[in-house]
């Protein structure tokens, strides 16, 4: 390997955060609605893992 | 600016990485597997930090289908196992994926010839799995699950046989937000896993984080460990 590429590849390397890679966060999720669900579930053809009714939620009054 | 450009090479020599391995789990051929490693090239150090991301999970096809790597292959393995060793601060999924490529190692080099052939030096500890909630545990578990191989006996693995309701629990949520990665890493753990509940519908998810997330390699990878798991045995 000629010199200027070895310096290229070492700094390159170094500069490699290797531990941010291994042990990332947990990415900002995008919560979908259960009927959103349902509807990319039927569109899958014939999946039923997020066929659920949708999340209870407390009556009005 | 070199950071973010290393950054990108980075994960881009991953994903090829990743794609050679889901080539190699799909075809048999081992040799596929190794056509991103160059040794000797320029980009030698990123391939080898390439390798130490992806993890013991580069050498799968040879671990799953019984193959020998490539020694090429095997070489730029050791040699990420050796570049990239944890530091003594380093959060315990990195200790945790080091420990398990060095464990690939040494099954590899001494195939059958004993129990203790296969055993790493020192086990890190996994309480810190015990003490997680069940979407802390299951990102933990997606990030190592290079480590979910059957019959695989180590502090992670115990962890995550204790809890597969709350595994089983955090592939939906990943799933429902859309994390198709950490699922395909959910789903591989829970195929190996006793008392994961039937209502979860396991096979239908794992076919819809493909129909989803089935453009990410990493995500496939994930899916072809899950899909070969139930009828490998370990080498």
């Amino acid at each position: 390997m000629p010199s200027n590429e070895v310096l290229e590849e070492v700094v390159r390397t170094e500069n490699i955060d290797i531990d941010a890679a291994l042990d990332p966060a947990e990415p900002d999720g995008v919560f979908r609605d259960s009927r959103e669900c349902a509807a990319l579930a039927l569109q899958s053809g014939g999946t039923n893992l997020l066929l659920s009714p949708p999340t209870p939620r407390p009556k009005k009054g | 600016m070199e950071q973010s450009s290393t950054s990108a090479l980075l994960q881009g020599t991953v994903l090829d990485l990743a794609s050679d391995v889901v080539s190699a789990l799909r075809s048999g051929d081992h040799v596929r597997a190794g056509s991103t490693l160059t040794a000797g090239g320029a980009g030698e150090g990123v391939a080898r930090a390439a390798v130490r991301v992806l993890g013991a999970d580069a050498l799968l096809p040879s671990v799953l289908l019984r193959v020998s790597p490539a020694p090429g292959q095997l070489a730029v393995f050791k040699d990420a196992v050796a570049a990239h060793p944890p530091r003594a601060d380093a959060a315990p999924a990195v200790v945790w994926s080091h420990w398990a490529m060095a464990r690939t190692l040494r099954r590899l080099e001494h195939p059958l010839t004993g129990p203790d052939a296969a055993e790493p030096a020192a086990e890190p500890g996994a309480d810190w799995l015990d003490a997680a909630g069940w979407q802390t545990l299951t990102h933990q578990l997606a990030v190592l699950a290079p480590l979910a191989l059957p019959g695989e006996e180590c502090a992670v693995t115990r962890a995550a046989r204790r809890r597969p309701v709350d595994v089983a629990r955090g592939f939906v949520r990943a799933v429902r937000r859309r994390d198709w990665q950490q699922a395909a890493g959910a789903g591989r753990w829970l195929t190996l896993l006793d008392g994961v509940p039937d209502t979860l519908g396991l096979e239908a998810g794992l076919d819809f984080v493909r129909l989803m997330g089935g453009s990410d390699p990493r995500v496939v990878l994930q899916l072809e460990a899950a899909r070969l798991m139930p009828a490998a045995v370990l080498l």
